[in-house]
Parts: C-alpha cells; structure tokens; sequence
C-alpha cells in the first residue's frame, strides 16, 4: 500500500542573515497511514521544519511532499489551509491555546472551519475533550490549567475534526514524567483505537520508545538506518 | 462559540485599556458632534431668517438708539407694511448670573411680523391688553420655572429707575418658536411701557428704539425697501443701515469672526487625535496576538482571518464610544440651548451630523483595524509563531 506521507528529495533553504542555511537536502521520508513515527535529533537539524512541511504551513524549495497521493506544492495558500483544516492536527510544545478562550472554545475553534452547526460544534468539542479525560474541566481558561492537562486539551484541539494526521512538536518537551506519560499515553491510544497517523518530534528517549518507529535526522537528512522499521 | 466571541474576548481580555479606548472615542466624537452642531445652529439660523424682513439700525453702531419719529416716517416708504420697534432693556435678574435678553417692542406688530412666533391666542390677547405685561421663551420659562401669572423683577442697568426699585412684568404667555431664527430664551415687552416710564421721569436712560424691525409688503424686493429707507436719512439727523433680517444674522455670527473656521478645524483634529489613538490601541493589542494568530493559521484558518477578527475588533471599540458620544450630543441638546441661549437660537444636532458621525465612525473603525491587520496579513504562520514565543 502507498504510505500516506511521503517525502521526495525534499530541499529547505533558509536565509540567515543573509546566508543561505541549507536545512534540509534532498531529503526522503515515507510514513504509513496508522503509523505511530518518533523523529528525533539535535537541535537546529530542521525537525520542526519536516513538520511544518506536511502540514502544510511551509513549503519546499524543491522535492514534492504527498499526503494522501496529494501534491501539497499544487495547492493554492487558501486550498492549503482548508487542506490542513481537514487533514492535520498540529501539538507543540508549548500547547498554544488560546489564552482568551475556555477550554472547550479551544476545541470548537478548528470546528469553526467545517460546516457543522452551533450545536454538533459543540457536542463533537465536547466529546474530543472526553477523550483526553479532561471533560471536567470544559469552562476552564488555559491560564487555570496544569500544563500536561493544557497539552491534553491542545490534542484535544487537533483532533477535534476527526484529521487523519497528528503532528506533534515535542509535545512533552515542557512536561513532567507523569504528564509526560499521560500525554504519551494518550498519544499511543489515539493512534491505535482511532487509527491516527502521527509524527513525533522529541528529544526524549523513552518517549521516543513509545512509538512503533524511530527516524533520526542529522545535518538535513535521515541518518542511516533509521528507515522503514 | 464564533469568531465573534473571539472578538469579545480579545476586546475585554484588557478591560481598563478598552473602556479607556471607548471612552477616548466617545468624548472625540461628543466634541465633534458638539462643535459642529454651533456652526451649523449658526447657520441655519441665518437660512431661516424670512427674507420679507428687513432691520434699520444706526448708521454709527447697534449700540447708537434711532429717534422715535423714525418708526412713523419709515411707515410712509413706499413698499414698507409693518415698522415695529425693538429695544435692548438689558435688565439683571437677581444678579449677573441671571442674563438673558429682553427686548421693548409693539406686541401686536411683532405678533403680526413673527409667524414664526407660537403664542395660543388667549395670551395674546392677554399681553397686548397688559401694558405691563410680558412674554417669556419656553426656554426661559422652564429654566427658571416661571409661569403665566408670575411676576419677573429685573434690574435696570440701561434703565435704572429712580427710585431704585426694580422693574417688574407680568409672564402673560410662553412662546415657542417654529424656526431656527428665533430662539426661546427672551422676554419680549410693551415699548410704549417703557418709553411712558421715561417720560414721566421714573427711570433714566436712552429714548427711541434699538432697531426698527420693517416687513416689506408681498411683492416687493426688500433691497429696494432697504435702499430707500437709507436713502431717507443719507441726509441725517440719524443716518441708517437697513440689512435683510439673514444679513443681520450673518452679521452677528461674522462679529464671531473665524470662530465657526476654528471650531470645524478644531473638531477635525479631535477626530484625528482618536484615528491615532485607536490604531495605537489596535497595534499594541495584536502585536500581543501575533502568537494567536499564528495559532489560528496553524489550524487552517484562512490568511485573511487576523483582519477580520482586527478590523471587527476595531470597530466594535469605535462603535461602542461613538454611539456614547453621539447619546451625549444629542442628550446635551436642551443643556446648550439654556446655556447658548440668544447667542445661539435653536442650537441643535442636525441630521447631517449624525450621517457625517456615523461615517466617520465607520472610517476610524477600518482604519484603525487595518494598519494591525495588513501586517498580520503578511505575516506567515510558521513566522507568528516563532516570533510570538
Ligand atoms: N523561518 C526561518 N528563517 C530562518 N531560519 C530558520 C527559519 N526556521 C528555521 N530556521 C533555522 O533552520 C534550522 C532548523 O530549524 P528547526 O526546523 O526549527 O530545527 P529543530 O526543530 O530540529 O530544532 C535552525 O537553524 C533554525 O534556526
Ligand atoms: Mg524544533
């Protein structure tokens, strides 16, 4: 079967301060549908950028990046963003809630960008955060959150229109070893009961391990050996 | 939930910064409703004015009393259908806080003159029948809550009697007035009252009339009534300057000189002023959002969403404070006619203040929205949320 991701000789340059920054070069990555992928190396090696590259908020200099058999690269900004609305669900690391909107706010946001009604809006919300156990705390501000229950509610979020892709950016970077966990766990859950293609970035070993595969990127490509498992 | 309970809630996440904002907005557009509201009371003043009458005053100054005999004289100039006599009495009620004018005229002849002038026939009758009677505007009436029946006490400056008492007319009616030439702030009473009063020598002060006030028949150009009467006393005792009733109002608002000029100029840069403010308001907030915006786009909202949610925001904040300042304009209408009184008869907020408010409102609103939104517009996602971290 076809992977549902698929990364051709992708290039990223970037300019700083007026130098070109090769960031990645002629970089290959293929991800199946229902894949749980850690992708790890150090800082700078251009993880988030691979990120930001399959959902769509970046684009390549060259190679293609497919999703689904899509051309990301023939997609119009506006086609782009209504793509993402329906096939990405993005977590960072530092959660990235609206600080103005109550938990379930957060949730129904990406709803705004489907044609359910008021009503469904709010019942899907709802039911995306009894997923993440955190029904309980619906009408609570970021703010009066604890960090690993702010993350759960960002998952929440990316997986509250039902997308079959979930980017996470170190997503327990800023957690403790219980949160952490409860964040991991909810991770591997997602993927195996609701069938979520996720990639992972993160500098943490054990996390790491929690995926069923592990690629490693170093100076703009995949370092050997981390290939299909 | 909906974008526009995002923007309530961007809108009162700095409550103090927003209630600063709308109040700003509100007092500019109060001051500009306000200042343009004089200049055009000003000027419908003088468009109201009928232009089948026309004032003879002295040639010197306003100041300077016209003979007696002129009214008779003025009568037999061919083209003239009424003379009636107006005189400045300039009297204090209980002190000098109490100002407002007074005028000794022919009632029946003002009554006749003034259609513009609402008096309900019984106290018409009642203050030509009184020879001390007078009549009060509504306004008056109501700012110092006299009633037909009550007695008004003035002190004479111009007139002081001599046995220093005070002056004293009976209220035999209130007015009202119908157009923007007359206002309801002055007590109009018997000429020949006073003109007895000084001829029996129980008060001093200047005979003859102020001005002379001439309804020229149907038919004829008041020019030509004007230039004749003028013409009558080229020769003295008192020369004449005889102007339409509106080139004598236009004359009073020119005594102002620049002022209308200064006011607009004025109410222009309070509106400026709050154009500034609000897109300072507006960057502060959103350079505080660049992260939230970034979010948004993160999740599939289209580019164009920050200007939305920033020009929604924008406007809302103008809305809110210019629909309290246009309340205040309008709600301070009766305030500053009490207080303009005979300067400025009639003041009011005309209609073309409102569409002129309104539009600028929807104006600054876009504006002040649209320096922050065309900024977060060419913002990308990636970047927002890098730099907002
Ligand atoms: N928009 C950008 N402009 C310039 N340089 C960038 C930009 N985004 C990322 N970079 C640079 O590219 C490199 C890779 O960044 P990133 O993908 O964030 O790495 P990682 O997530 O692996 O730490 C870094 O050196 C970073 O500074
Ligand atoms: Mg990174």
């Amino acid at each position: 079967m076809r992977p549902l991701i698929e990364l051709e000789q992708v290039r990223r340059v970037y300019l700083k301060g007026g130098e070109p920054l090769v960031v990645l070069d002629g970089l290959d990555l293929a991800i199946g549908a229902g894949e749980f992928v850690a992708m790890m190396g150090p800082s700078g090696s251009g993880k988030s950028t691979i990120l930001n590259l399959v959902g769509g908020l970046d684009a390549p200099d060259e190679g293609r990046i497919l999703v689904g058999g899509e051309d990301l690269g023939a997609l119009s900004p506006a086609e782009l963003a209504e793509w993402r609305a329906r096939h990405v669900g993005f977590v960072f690391q530092s959660f990235n809630l609206l600080p103005v909107l109550t938990a379930l706010e957060n949730v129904e946001l990406p709803l705004l960008l489907t044609p359910l009604g008021k009503a469904a809006r709010r019942e899907q919300a709802r039911f995306a955060l009894e997923i993440v156990g955190l029904a309980d705390r619906m009408d609570h501000r970021p703010r009066q959150l604890s960090g690993g229950q702010e993350q759960r509610v960002a998952i929440a979020r990316a997986i509250a229109t039902d997308p079959a892709i979930l980017l996470c950016d170190e997503p327990t970077g800023d957690l403790d070893r219980h949160s952490a966990d409860q964040v991991l766990d909810l991770l591997e859950r997602l993927c195996r009961e609701h069938g979520k293609t996720i990639l992972m970035v993160t500098h943490d070993e054990a996390a790491a391990a929690r995926a069923g595969r592990i690629v490693r990127l170093d100076k703009g490509a995949l370092v050997a050996g981390s290939g299909p498992a | 939930m909906s974008l526009g309970r995002l923007v309530l809630r961007h809108a009162t996440s700095h409550p103090v910064r927003s209630l600063l904002t709308v109040a700003a907005v509100g007092v500019a557009m109060f001051l500009f409703c306000f200042l343009r509201s004089i200049v055009t009371s000003l000027d419908a003043a003088v468009k109201a004015s009928a232009s089948n009458r026309i004032v003879t005053a002295s040639a010197v100054s306003l100041f300077q009393s016209l003979p007696t005999a002129y009214r008779e004289q003025i009568r037999d100039v061919p083209g003239v259908q009424s003379v009636s006599r107006l005189t400045w009495f300039g009297g204090l009620y209980q002190d000098e806080s109490g100002f407002f004018g007074q005028f000794g005229t022919d009632p029946e002849v003002i009554l006749e003159q003034y259609p513009e002038l609402l008096l309900p026939p019984a106290e018409r009758a009642a203050w030509v029948a009184d020879r001390k009677g007078c009549i009060i505007g509504a306004g008056l009436a109501e700012k110092y809550g006299w009633r037909v029946g009550d007695e008004i006490p003035l002190i004479g400056t111009i007139y002081p009697r001599v046995d220093r008492a005070e002056w004293r007319f009976t209220v035999c009616g209130v007015y009202r007035s119908a157009k923007a030439n007359v206002d309801e702030m002055t007590l109009y009473f018997h000429w020949s009252y006073l003109d007895e009063t000084l001829e029996r020598g129980e008060a001093q002060g200047p005979r003859g009339t102020s001005v002379l006030l001439v309804r020229v028949q149907d038919g004829v150009r008041a020019e030509d009534v004007s230039a004749a009467i003028d013409a009558y006393y080229s020769g003295g005792p008192q020369r004449t300057r005889t102007q339409s009733e509106a080139a004598f109002q236009a004359d009073f608002v020119n005594m102002l000189g620049n002022l209308p000029t200064f006011l607009g100029m004025i109410g222009a840069a309070v509106l400026l002023a709050i154009l500034l403010g609000i897109v300072n308001t507006m960057t502060i907030s959103a350079r505080e959002r660049v992260r939230s915006m970034g979010i948004l786009k993160s999740l599939g909202f289209p580019d164009a969403v920050a200007a939305q949610l920033y020009l929604l925001e924008s406007i809302a904040l103008v809305g809110i404070g210019a629909t309290i300042g246009l309340a205040l304009a309008y709600g301070s209408v009766p305030f500053f006619r009490k207080l303009f009184g005979v300067q400025i008869p009639m003041y009011e907020v005309a209609p073309d203040t409102l569409v002129l408010a309104v539009f600028l409102t929807i104006v600054i609103g876009l504006l002040g929205g649209a320096v922050p939104a065309l900024a977060s517009a060419r913002l990308k996602a990636v970047e927002a949320l890098r730099r907002g971290a």
